[in-house]
């Protein structure tokens, strides 16, 4: 490449010249003579010429750019082939050969430890764990659980679909009548998994978050043993005693519907900034299972009847160690994660 | 109201649903009273100002007043009258508009040389409406110095009650059915006013008459359209009172007749829509799809394009409205009217639903219509309304009551018995106690033996099975007050699901091995499928994406890890290891039930930036961690094949793009297939400005788990061991793996019949720079025997057989 200006022309050809001598190439892009055209452009008057000649400098940093990541990019992804049987490269001293980091620096995600915690709990009640699904069709989604098509019901969940119409799953309630189809009764089944909302992120509101299902299916199973259930739960997993209380709810997979809350375990119900100063936490939703849902999972509704419930993961997680934003679960940040054991 | 606020809002939480907020509506009027107007006057010093003495009945305290003990107050409304009864805010008093946001406390103030003693108030002041062209004229019987809030019973609260639970309530959007409700759950009666609930006489026309044709050709969408015609009306602003009540539930005023209509909606849950007659072709009013093209400008002025599957109005052939959402602009009733026809109609809920999403338009009549409204309450509400109507802006019914009708009128009926609702609540109720709470709420309830046959009342649509009725029972009794017992269950463990215990234990020992787990989004933007060299067709792409950057489902894992290699970098961290444990979906991979296949996968990443040439391939450090995980987890038998030569299922080989393939290798257990291991692609490595030290791993954890054998032990051996190294000159182009197994094949036939036992380890390779077409392989022979020490020289003897036939089978020199 030429350059009309002679002075940035000159410049090009030592440049030029020290770039196949340099061992690294990136070093070319602070050398001085590239600097000094820099420092020339404002020795000059303003107008035209200085705008030209701003630009051959301009045109010239550019080609050692390329020039340098052609160049870098070739080194990065050299054409030898390496022995790949071997435990480590040749002519590498036995001090620098791989290893592990040292254990201090490692952590677990703070959400899978404590999804662990409460399957844990679960898992001593006599519940089995079942994995959601990150891709679903509308019939897990919504049709077998009682919105049929066109329900106004099913604007309350903004679902992400795929251009197959195959949906990203807004709650784990998808795997209800996988579950009644493939357990034998007594049914006890907790349903960790991912979900999605199309909602915008900010501190509080993610789009990915996690949600525990949980039902039991059994001959009797009214709605005092799904009350009591999640209490005894929270009271494990807070490690007090606490009060609950329903607040009726409209779900279109189960009838009667709850949100269920329970006191603040941080302040015994008094009040703090955990809880809004209300004394109470809303944690999940349920409900005793609809007879249409039994009836789609191939259970009979006249002999079985059942509860659900599902809550997010997140908030225990923050309200526990104070996060202050929900997108850090999601932002791969080692100042973050290495906080957690 | 038996009892107070505080209680009430308790139970409405407890059995209605989640209270957003209370809010004390007196107070916002604490402190304004009634006054009459005594004297008015021209300001002598401003042209539109008046000057007036008002009493106030002298019960504000602390105010000026003259020798009558009147109080001047200066006032710039047009309207203002002596002999009037007018809302006065006082001096040390907040103006009710600005009580939401910045609080504005009136005081003396002098008003171009008068002093005026607070204010006359409009009725946008009193937040009762956008009125500002005039004050409030008190149209009802006051005394002075009452509280203004009394006189329309604005002394009262407003309770925000979340309405998400009300989505199968259709009655619950009406001030009439949450009252019953109030009452039910306070176990208290509720009777529906007579005009609502008892049987109606269809209105007759009187005198002349206007032609009015109704023609519906959508039966299945609209199951009743009704409309009457009425002449002579006069429009005007609504009552003072009428303006207090809509304004306090967010409606804005318009004009009598628009206000009664909106009023009947907030107390019925039904929606109203009147039309100007004269604006309408003929008298003509038809209801039909949307035409391609048709547009329409709606109430407000905006002008929409129309959807084929709209429920459109018509008349003369125009669109005049969207059916049960919105009305349009060019039919509106407006200061002029003179004639009107009431439309009061049902709408189908699915179709009022897409024509609210596509236009956007969520209104209050949408609201209703979409939770399934009873068309059994129509001719009641419109009776009502017709007579309202009339008597607030005059006229009389010009034409005969149309009643277009498709739907069943059949009474909502089903029986359930006592037991059935006590399984299901874990109470023991009776026969009467919920005979009781049902018709507290205006259920027919007929007892037979121990069956309850319920008939429900016509504005319900929701009761259709016998959970419908415990829901209802458990709600009006309070399920606060249900018995807690947790169910019995027998011994049987539960089953353990080895998945999810297998994730826990790898995700354990890579922590303890120093990494640190990362969850990702299951969604990427293009471009990173695009830099891992994947084929973007095999994605699965969201259509409704938030952003580009969530606009794919990942096809693999470990370019959204490699992805967070630069931030941390950046943020300070020189060598880290990032794993994570997550699902891969590739577009054409089903499962069982053909859908597309969860794929189970670990991916991880290791950088270190200060990194140089002295520690090699980065492959050797990515590969050293699979090894550690592999010897954890008991994995045996473990192979890595050069990637270049590896034959690959579809879905690893778009895993494989990502890898730079003369430094990438597939793992195997035996036969098993376990994933990659090595260097990113140099795209990656520009694209994601990646360390040159870098390197990846993804593993299918299906296949991991099914070669995992957990350890294994061997019996310790009595006798020492005896270490020897041995150094081959070998071929440059041998691999290590041929070198390995031909000593442990060598090592094995030494077991058998003289029981040796052997195993060999690396110490060094090493390749001169002089010299590239070989390399010295050191590898260290760990030799016991169970029933005997070993001696040196016969291990020795051992090493010199090796190095002979390595010599034949290699081309290996012993150096």
């Amino acid at each position: 490449m030429e350059y009309k200006n002679k002075e940035v022309q000159a410049a090009a050809k030592v440049l030029r010249e020290k770039l196949e001598k340099l061992e690294d190439k990136r070093a070319i892009l602070r050398a001085p003579e590239l600097g000094a055209l820099y420092e020339r452009i404002k020795t000059l008057p303003a107008g035209k010429a200085r705008a030209e000649f701003g630009k051959q400098a301009n045109a010239l940093k550019s080609e050692l750019e390329s020039l340098v990541r052609k160049t870098v990019t070739s080194n990065l992804s050299p054409a030898t082939s390496i022995d790949v049987t071997a435990p480590f490269d040749v002519n590498v001293k036995a001090e620098d050969r791989p290893k592990l980091l040292t254990a201090d620096s490692g952590s677990r995600h703070p959400l899978m430890s404590e999804l662990e915690t409460i399957l844990d709990i679960f898992c001593r009640m006599g519940f089995t764990a079942v994995e959601s699904r990150e891709i679903d069709d509308d019939y897990h989604m919504f049709s077998s659980l009682n919105f049929p098509p066109g329900h106004p019901a099913r604007d309350e969940y903004d679902t992400f679909v795929t251009d197959e119409g195959l949906i990203a799953p807004a709650h784990t309630s998808i795997m209800q009548n996988r579950v009644f189809g493939s357990m034998e009764t007594p049914i006890r089944a907790v349903i960790p998994g991912r979900v999605f909302r199309n909602e915008d992120l900010d501190a509080r509101h993610e789009h990915t978050f996690y949600q525990l299902e949980g039902v039991y299916v059994d001959e009797g199973i009214n709605a005092g043993h799904l009350i009591a259930t999640l209490k005894t739960f929270f009271q494990e997993y807070f490690q007090k005693d606490i009060e609950v209380k329903t607040q009726p709810f409209y779900f279109p997979f189960t009838e009667p519907s709850f949100e269920f809350a329970a006191s603040c375990p941080f302040c015994d119900g008094k009040g703090c900034n955990i809880c809004s100063q209300t004394g109470w936490i809303e944690l999940l939703g349920c409900g005793m299972i609809h007879p249409s849902v039994l009836k789609e999972g191939n259970i009979d509704p006249s002999k079985y009847t059942g509860f659900a419930w599902g809550g997010g993961i997140e908030r225990l997680v923050m309200i526990k160690y104070g996060i202050e934003d929900i997108r850090h679960f999601h932002s791969g940040n080692l100042k973050f994660l290495r906080q957690f054991a | 109201m038996p009892d107070g606020i505080d209680t009430l809002v308790e139970k409405i939480g407890a059995q209605l649903g989640a209270v957003e907020e209370v809010i004390d509506l007196g107070k916002k009027y604490q402190g304004i009273v009634v006054a009459k107007v005594v004297k008015c006057e021209k300001h002598p010093n401003a042209d539109k100002l008046s000057v007036c003495l008002i009493d106030d009945g002298k019960t504000v305290k602390n105010v000026k007043r003259n020798k009558d003990r009147l109080v001047e107050v200066v006032c710039g409304a047009p309207n203002v009258a002596a002999g009037q009864l007018v809302a006065w805010i006082p001096p040390g008093v907040t103006v009710p508009s600005t009580e939401d946001k910045e609080s504005f406390v009136l005081e003396a103030r002098e008003i171009r040389g008068v002093v005026s003693n607070g204010m006359i108030a409009s009725a946008k002041e009193l937040a009762l409406g956008d009125d500002h062209s005039g004050i409030v004229v008190i149209d009802e019987p006051a005394k002075p110095g009452q509280p203004f809030a009394e006189v329309y019973g604005l002394n009262d609260y407003i309770i925000d009650i979340e309405n998400k639970m009300f989505t199968h309530r259709p009655d619950l959007f009406g001030m009439l059915g949450i009252a019953r409700e109030l009452a039910g759950i306070q176990n208290q009666v509720f009777k529906s006013p007579g005009w609502y609930k008892e049987k109606v006489e269809v209105p007759k026309p009187r005198g002349n008459g206007l032609k009015l044709t109704i023609k519906n050709q959508l039966p299945q969408l609209v199951p009743r359209f009704m409309a009457v015609a009425i002449r002579d009306i006069e429009v005007r602003p609504s009552p003072v009172r009428l303006q207090a009540y809509l304004s306090r539930i967010g409606i804005r005023p318009i004009n009598n007749i628009v206000d009664l209509t909106n009023f009947f909606m907030m107390e019925t849950a039904q929606p109203l829509h009147a039309y100007d007659y004269d604006k309408l072709s003929a008298g003509s009013i038809e209801t039909r799809l949307a035409k391609a093209g048709e547009e329409l400008v709606v109430l407000g002025g905006k002008k929409i394009k129309l959807h084929k599957e709209d429920i459109v109005i018509a008349s003369g052939g125009k669109a005049i409205g969207l059916g049960g959402v919105m009305g349009g602009a060019g039919t509106e009733v407006d200061a002029s009217t003179k004639n009107i026809v009431i439309e009061v109609a049902n709408f189908g809920m699915n179709s009022i639903r897409r024509t609210a999403m596509t236009h956007g338009l969520f209104t209050d009549a949408a609201t209703r219509f979409t939770k399934n409204q009873s068309p059994r309450q129509n001719l009641a509400v419109m009776a009502k309304a017709m007579a309202d109507i009339m008597s607030m802006a005059g006229g009389r019914q010009a034409s005969a009551l149309v009643d277009d009708k498709h739907f069943k009128q059949v009474e909502q009926k089903v029986r359930v018995t006592v037991d059935f609702i006590n399984a299901r609540l874990g109470e023991q109720l009776t026969l009467v106690q919920i005979k009781k709470l049902m018709e507290n709420v205006e259920f027919k309830v007929e007892i037979s033996g121990e069956t309850l046959k319920i008939e429900a009342p016509f504005w319900r649509t929701d009761i259709e099975i016998p959970e419908d009725v415990v829901e209802e029972v458990g709600r009006l009794y309070g399920y606060d007050h249900l018995p807690l017992e947790l169910p019995s269950r027998n011994l049987t463990p539960a089953e353990l699901n080895r998945s999810l215990a297998f994730k826990q234990q790898i995700s354990e020992i890579l922590s303890a091995a120093g990494a640190n787990e990362v969850l990702n989004y299951s969604f990427v933007h293009g471009s990173l499928i695009e830099k891992a060299g994947q084929d973007i067709a095999l994605a699965f792409h969201i259509k409704n994406a938030l952003s580009p950057d969530l606009q794919y489902y990942r096809p693999s894992l470990a370019p959204s890890l490699l992805e967070k290699v630069h931030p941390n970098i950046k943020a300070g961290f020189d060598s880290f290891c990032l794993f994570e444990i997550g699902r891969a979906h590739v577009r054409g991979i089903l499962d069982k039930g053909k859908l597309p296949a969860e794929l189970d996968r670990l991916a991880f990443v290791f950088a270190d930036k200060r990194a140089d040439k002295s520690r090699g391939a980065s492959y050797y450090q990515a590969k050293h961690y699979v090894l550690f995980l592999a010897d954890r987890l008991g994995v045996g038998e473990f192979i890595s094949v050069p990637l270049s030569e590896a034959d690959l299922a579809p879905e690893w080989r778009q895993v494989a793009k990502a890898y730079a393939p003369a430094r990438s290798a597939a793992i195997f257990s035996d036969q098993t297939f376990l994933g990659l291991v090595g260097e990113p692609s140099s795209s990656l490595r520009t694209g994601l400005k990646l360390p040159s030290y870098t390197a990846q791993a993804e593993l299918d954890l299906v296949a991991l788990a099914t070669v995992s054998m957990g350890s294994v032990y061997e019996p310790l051996n009595r006798y020492p061991s005896l270490e020897q190294d041995i150094t081959l000159k070998v071929p440059a182009e041998l691999t290590y793996a041929e070198i390995v197994d031909f000593v442990s094949n060598f090592l094995d036939k030494l077991s058998q019949p003289a029981g040796y036992q052997g195993s060999v380890g690396p110490l060094d390779i090493f390749q001169s720079s002089t010299d590239k077409t070989h390399k010295n392989v050191t590898l260290r022979i760990v030799m016991t025997h169970p029933g005997r020490t070993l001696t040196t020289q016969e291990v020795n003897k051992l090493l010199d057989e090796l190095a002979a036939e390595a010599k034949t089978s290699l081309k290996a020199d012993r150096i």
